[in-house]
Order: structure tokens, then C-alpha cells, then sequence
């Protein structure tokens, strides 16, 4: 077992002010370690999207303490954790989030760019994260020119061309049909199995956590259940 | 990374033709007047100053009559003598020259062709006075002036309607009732301020004139040029008091006659000429700012328009600095690219406006220059806030925005 790559100690995440006042998150203490793969489930309200936003490091506690990768990531700034995400967090969300009218190679080598790595070394990473997600011969092509699956592929091929150490996806499926469902949640599965890739992903669908390892459930703002399934995998 | 940005910005400008077009045509019409104005005014001005070394340089020139005012008309009164020429020429042995001359309106006659013509009587002075040199043949000499001998020199209209562009020296023309035979061609001089030809002249012994053509004795006009580096403002006191003295007129009595600075005159001209440019300038410099407030307005738009976008580039690692330069760049390439039209628009204009009012067209690299780095700095302070807005947005807002 490696060290805890994520551990939320006591958090709290407080909006609005006096008799307005809403506590998303309610002293969540939770840890993640190296290569699991969890879902997050909950109702909407139940602050597991929030919980996201600080795992993900968009967004810091009100109180206690996030440490990602045994640093306290909750202290840091915004540009300090725009280069933790850009270095250590892959991103992929429901409705995809690719720049339009933009190809599917140029979407991928996005975070490079961010990270100053040349042109050449950057098609060459982005043709090998297309790979991955098996869309080779798509590269050229636009969001547009791509159905719900292949652009979530493009997505996923996004958040794992800098090899990061954590997948954040935020309902991946939610805009798909099952059969895509089943095509992306197997990929997942496959990189996290073969690539050791961490993945925490939210859903509310309970067989797309099925392919998920641990299964945790808010509600109120703080964890109700965390179940390991069986073995399916081992962590 | 910079060209990279660049490439990105030019994508987006082309991805928004008609729109950038709209936002550009401000910076365009604001560089465009700015260019126009300015070369058009150097033009102007270096046409002003060339008009004044035509006149000849540090020339007095003195004409009977009172000084009249703005709006006023001369009036005329005793014309000079060979005393008042001759007290002048005693009394100013350092001047560059001091000629007299007499002017009229007359027919010239060659062959069967014929055309009105100034028509100057004078001295061999005033070849010196008013700087005019001679192309072809030779000026008069000091005993035709004196005989009033029947030559004269033509100018380049005179040639033109007589002997095209033939040699017409040793050829006799008829003035009023004179016979002249040409013995020189003058200098061009072209077109005065006042639109007056220039070269439509012809020049003979002032004696000669005053005998057959003006038929009287006047001298209507004596020219004084000072020497090089001599103050023409001391030569004018010096040139009253010896007048006043000739033409005996007592202490407090007003001048009979006039003494015109004509390098005063066109000086102050060319500094009008100057100051006009400049306002105008400044006035077209007002559309440019109105055009970097186009600018600013469009990426404003811009960013909100690609909120979600810029969610995107935060969530997977760009720095602030990154989305600012972007659209800072952005907001800077469309300018830039108004400023690049809005140059050779306004060159345009002015080469046109040059070659409607025959002035010259010589535009000032500098002056390029400074539209080129005054556009894209238009666009950097416009397109400054705009793109901080954008860089300071919340990952997770901007995402979630619709």
C-alpha cells in the first residue's frame, strides 16, 4: 500500500453568510490512496460535487485541511494549484469539454501547451494518448465531427497525455447511451488497472460505479457509506 | 509559446470575419485620418517653404501707397524716382542687390499666335533680388538697361505657347508696341500660393518699358534683397528712414508707401500651415481612441462569449497569465492589423490629395512607425481589462457557465 494520495482531514466547505449560511461539505475525513478507483455517489446537494471540486484541486476547503500527495493543497494559491492540476490531475467531465472547432489532436496537446513542450514532442504525446483511447485516424477531426463516445475518448485522451496521477471525471457517462457507457467505463477500467492510473469519479448511476473498486455515498455534506466491493480488481 | 498565442489569436480573428472587420474599421478610420493628416500637412508645409525660396530670400519689397490693413485697400499714391533707387544704393552699399521694376498686363505677339503676359521692366538687379536664374541664353546687360534696348527674357508658359519646345533665342516677339528680340529663357518657378502662373512672364530693360509699353516714367516697385544670415527686419527700419528722407515726409506724418517682408509673410504661413496640421492631427487622434474603445467593447464580448472555454484551459493548468496573454494578444493582432489597413488607407488619401492639390507626397517614416506602435498599444491598454476579467475567472463558475 502506497501513501494516501488524497486525505481530507475534517473539511468543511461553508457558502454564504449568516442565516443564508449552507455547509456543503460537513468535517469529511476521507483518504484515497495510490491506484484505487472510487466513485462517488450522492443526491444532488449532497456536496460529493464539491468534495470533486477540492480533490481536484479547482477549489480549497473553508476549514480543515486537504493534503494532495502529502502536501496541504488547500493552502496553496491559484497559480499553485493551476500547475499541481496541470502536472498531477487529469480532467474529464459530462459534457466533454473540448474547445470546438478545434481538432481532436489540438484538444489533446492543450495541457502540454500549458506546460511549454514543443510542437513536435507535443503531436507526438497527443498521437500517443489517441492511441489509448483508440481513435487513431481521428485526429484531424473536430468535436463536431465526432459522436458523444468518440469525444469523451478525445476527453479522457486530454486528461491522460501528461500521465497525470489522479483522474477526475465528473459523470463521464452521464450524456451517453449504455453501450458508450460500457466502452468508456471499460477504458477507465483498463487504465486503471494497466496504467495504475488513480480515478475518482462521480456518477448516480449505480452499474457505472459497479466498475469502480470503492463506492462512496454522500449525503448532507458528509460521507454516509464507503464500501469496498469484491475484489473485482485488486487496489 | 508567443507565436504559438499569435497563431491562436489570428484563428480566432479570421474565425470572427465580420465581426473583427466592424471592430478593426474604428482603429482603421482613426490611423487612416491620422496618416492622411499629417502627410497631407508635411506636404502642405514643405510646399509653403518651397513657394518662399521662390520668392527669393530676405527680399524687401517696396510699393507706393500706405500699408494697408487686413481688408483694406492700398491706395495708391506717387510712385518712386531714380533719386529715391539711387539714395537706396548709396545708403545700403552692403545689400545683396536693390532693383527697381514696373509691372503690366500686356498682349505678346508671335507670328500668329498671341497671349497675355506679366510683363516686368527692370534692372539687372533684380535677377539677383528675387533669385532667378536663367536656362537658357543670358540676362541683359548694364548698357541695355541703360539704353532700354529692345530684348527681353521669356518664361517657360511664354516658350511653350510660341515656340513649344523649340529654342527661341534670337527670335523677335512683339510687346504692345515694341519689338523684342529673346535673349534668354527663364528658370520655372511654377504656380504661386495665390495660384498665379508663375512663369507666364516676360522681363525687359525697365527703360525700354516705361517708354513703349507703360508710357510713363514710374517705378512701381524697388525689390531689396539683404545679404545671407542679414536681418531683414534692420534692412526694413534702414530702407523707411531713407524714403521717408527722399520723399520728405515730415517727422509723424504716416508713410507713404509700403515695405513688405515677403519671407515674413510666407513664413508665417508655413507655420499656420503647421499648427493646422497638428489640430487636425490631434482630432483624427481622438477617433483612434474611440476606436480602442470598440476594441475593448468586442473583447469584453469575446470573453464572455468563450467563458466556458476559458473554464477549460483553467481546469486543465493554464495560469493566469496564460488566458491574459492570450486575449491580450488577441485584442493587440486586431489592432495591429487596423493599424496595418489604416496606413495604407491614410497613404492612400494622402497620395491622392497630393496629386489633386500638387503638393508633395513624402511620407514620414516616423510617423508610420508611430501608427504601427500606437495602434498595438491601443489594443494592449484596451484589450488589458477585458482579458484580466478573463484570467481572473473561477475555474468551476466557468465551467458550469452556459
Amino acid at each position: 500500500m502506497s501513501a494516501p494520495l488524497i486525505r481530507f482531514d475534517n473539511v468543511w466547505k461553508t457558502y454564504g453568510h449568516g442565516e443564508a449560511e449552507v455547509n456543503a461539505l460537513a468535517g469529511v475525513n476521507l483518504t484515497i490512496s495510490q491506484g484505487e478507483f472510487v466513485a462517488i455517489m450522492g443526491p444532488s446537494g449532497s456536496g460529493k460535487s464539491t468534495a470533486m471540486n477540492i480533490i481536484g484541486c479547482l477549489d480549497t476547503p473553508s476549514s480543515g485541511r486537504y493534503d494532495f500527495l502529502g502536501a496541504d493543497a488547500g493552502a496553496l494559491d491559484r497559480g499553485r494549484r493551476a500547475l499541481l492540476r496541470n502536472l498531477y490531475i487529469g480532467f474529464v467531465f459530462q459534457g466533454y469539454n473540448l474547445l470546438p472547432r478545434t481538432t481532436a489532436l489540438e484538444n489533446v496537446e492543450l495541457p502540454l501547451v500549458y506546460r511549454g513542450i514543443p510542437a513536435r514532442q507535443r503531436h507526438d504525446m497527443g498521437m500517443a494518448a489517441l492511441d489509448k483511447v483508440g481513435l487513431i485516424g481521428r485526429e484531424t477531426h473536430t468535436p463536431a465531427e465526432l459522436s458523444g463516445g468518440q469525444q469523451q475518448r478525445v476527453a479522457i485522451a486530454r486528461a491522460i497525455v501528461t500521465n497525470p496521477t489522479l483522474l477526475v471525471a465528473d459523470e463521464p457517462t452521464g450524456n451517453l447511451d449504455t453501450a458508450r457507457t460500457h466502452e468508456i467505463m471499460e477504458l477507465l477500467t483498463d487504465l486503471n488497472i494497466e496504467q495504475g492510473l488513480t480515478i475518482a469519479l462521480v456518477t448516480h448511476e449505480v452499474e457505472v460505479a459497479a466498475f469502480a473498486a470503492r463506492n462512496i455515498f454522500f449525503r448532507d455534506g458528509n460521507i454516509e457509506s464507503d464500501v469496498m466491493l469484491g475484489a473485482r480488481h485488486a487496489a | 509559446m508567443l507565436l504559438e498565442t499569435i497563431r491562436l489569436a489570428l484563428r480566432s480573428v479570421r474565425r470572427n470575419a465580420l465581426r473583427s472587420i466592424l471592430t478593426l474599421l474604428g482603429i482603421v478610420i482613426g490611423v487612416a485620418a491620422v496618416i492622411a493628416m499629417l502627410t497631407i500637412g508635411a506636404g502642405t508645409t514643405a510646399k509653403v517653404k518651397a513657394d518662399i525660396a521662390k520668392l527669393g530670400s530676405n527680399l524687401l519689397i517696396v510699393r507706393p501707397g500706405a500699408p494697408a490693413g487686413p481688408g483694406q485697400q492700398q491706395i495708391n499714391s506717387r510712385s518712386f524716382t531714380d533719386k529715391d533707387l539711387a539714395a537706396l544704393a548709396r545708403e545700403i552699399p552692403d545689400a545683396k542687390a536693390i532693383s527697381a521694376g514696373a509691372q503690366k498686363s500686356v498682349k505678346v505677339v508671335y507670328g500668329t499666335e498671341s497671349l497675355t503676359a506679366q510683363i516686368t521692366g527692370t534692372d539687372t538687379g533684380y535677377f539677383r533680388a528675387r533669385d532667378l536664374g536663367v536656362t537658357l541664353g543670358r540676362e541683359f546687360s548694364d548698357s541695355e538697361v541703360r539704353g532700354g534696348a529692345g530684348v527681353c527674357l521669356i518664361g517657360e508658359t511664354v516658350r511653350k505657347q510660341f515656340f513649344g519646345s523649340g529654342d527661341p533665342l534670337s527670335t523677335s516677339i512683339r510687346i504692345g508696341r515694341m519689338n523684342c528680340s529673346v535673349i534668354g529663357l527663364l528658370e520655372t518657378k511654377g504656380f504661386s500660393q495665390f495660384g498665379q502662373d508663375q512663369d507666364n512672364v516676360v522681363l525687359m530693360p525697365l527703360a525700354g518699358f516705361q517708354r513703349r509699353v507703360a508710357g510713363n516714367n514710374d517705378i512701381e516697385t524697388i525689390y531689396v534683397a539683404a545679404k545671407e544670415g542679414e536681418s531683414t527686419a534692420d534692412m526694413q527700419v534702414l530702407v523707411e528712414d531713407i524714403l521717408r528722407d527722399t520723399r520728405r515726409i515730415a517727422p509723424g506724418r504716416e508713410d507713404d508707401f509700403s515695405v513688405r517682408d515677403l519671407t515674413q509673410i510666407a513664413s508665417a504661413m508655413a507655420s499656420t500651415t503647421a499648427a493646422m496640421t497638428g489640430m487636425l492631427g490631434a482630432v483624427a487622434a481622438i477617433s483612434l481612441l474611440v476606436g480602442g474603445i470598440g476594441i475593448m467593447n468586442i473583447m469584453l464580448v469575446s470573453v464572455t462569449e468563450r467563458t466556458r472555454k476559458i473554464g477549460i484551459r483553467l481546469a486543465i493548468g493554464a495560469q493566469e497569465h496564460d488566458i491574459l496573454t492570450q486575449f491580450l494578444v488577441e485584442a493587440t493582432v486586431l489592432s495591429l492589423i487596423g493599424g496595418l489597413l489604416g496606413i495604407a488607407l491614410g497613404l492612400g488619401l494622402a497620395l491622392l490629395a497630393s496629386n489633386t492639390m500638387s503638393i508633395p507626397f513624402d511620407p514620414s517614416p516616423l510617423v508610420i512607425a508611430f501608427a504601427v506602435a500606437f495602434s498595438a498599444l491601443i489594443g494592449t491598454v484596451f484589450g488589458f481589462f477585458p482579458a484580466l476579467r478573463g484570467a481572473r475567472l473561477d475555474p468551476i463558475d466557468a465551467l458550469r457557465h452556459e
